[in-house]
């Protein structure tokens, strides 16, 4: 009986992985400073589970990340608000990882509007 | 390919669901208490055919949990489809996503091969879709955090 508990112990616990790491939720995959970013629009799309834009930044893309779809409208920001091609810039926490050209924005700044995804993350000036 | 994943993300009920506020969080609850159920009834099978519960008679325990996870398999195909319809070309662009689909496929025919092959070696079976399964689910739990 001891072996069977045990047994059922082990089969449990491997399907119990809790792996924090990799998430893209929050902020724990980001960088503590706000960066800048500016570039053109290549695709918005504001919608679940959360707002996305991706910028080409000289020739580079990036996956900028805005907030779920109700916050993102409520500042204004729907996806008529940018399209492909426009100029656009973000500021927010860029990926820990140098080489992944991701970012979780705070603030999106297009058409000579700001809007604030995360106020309480945006500097106050 | 990508105008049918293109017009998928286009049809009226998606488009809903896309900016629902209460939909999509209900549609991915229900996909995780399918997906709790299926794993669930899934390991349990797999251990009774490991040897373990002895006590109980094998087809009271497969019949009823069979019945369960074959149900939640369905509830976590359908809201997964669904959760998948919002950002179809995104998630098909994913080798993750992939990975995880093929580990439902194999888990599926493991299961098949299960019920057809008669005398076949039960706990190989047992210990494939043990393994399988977990890693289906842990599969998809990455996913709903690299998008």
């Amino acid at each position: 009986m001891r072996l069977r508990t045990l047994l059922l112990s082990i089969a449990l616990a491997t399907m119990a992985p809790a792996l924090p790491a990799l998430a893209h939720h929050g902020w724990t995959w980001a960088v503590d400073e706000l960066s800048e970013l500016t570039g053109t629009v290549k695709a918005v799309y504001v919608g679940n589970p959360h707002a996305t834009l991706d910028l080409d930044v000289d020739g580079v893309v990036w996956h900028v990340e805005l907030a779920p779809p109700g916050p993102t409208m409520a500042t204004g920001f729907t996806e008529e608000t940018v399209k492909p091609g426009d100029q656009v810039t973000a500021i927010g926490n860029r990926s820990k990882d140098p080489n992944e050209t991701r970012m979780k924005a705070v603030r999106i700044t297009a058409g000579g509007k700001n809007y604030d995804i995360y106020p309480a993350r945006v500097p106050q000036d | 390919m990508e105008e049918a994943l293109g017009a998928i993300e286009q049809l009226g009920v998606v488009q809903a669901l896309k900016t629902s506020f209460f939909a999509y969080p209900v549609v991915n609850a229900l996909h995780i208490l399918a997906i709790g159920a299926l794993v669930t009834t899934v390991i349990l099978m797999d251990l009774k055919l490991l040897g373990l519960f002895d006590e109980m008679p094998e087809p009271h325990f497969i019949r009823l949990l069979r019945r369960i996870a074959l149900g939640a398999f369905v509830v976590a195909s359908a809201t997964g489809l669904a959760l998948f319809s919002v950002r179809a070309s995104e998630y098909a662009a994913m080798p993750l996503f992939w990975a995880k689909m093929g580990l439902i496929g194999l888990a599926a025919l493991n299961f098949i091969a299960f019920i057809t092959i008669r005398n076949g070696p039960r706990r190989v079976f047992a210990l494939v879709s043990i393994t399988l399964w977990p890693l289906a689910l842990l599969a998809g739990r990455f996913l709903g955090f690299v998008l």
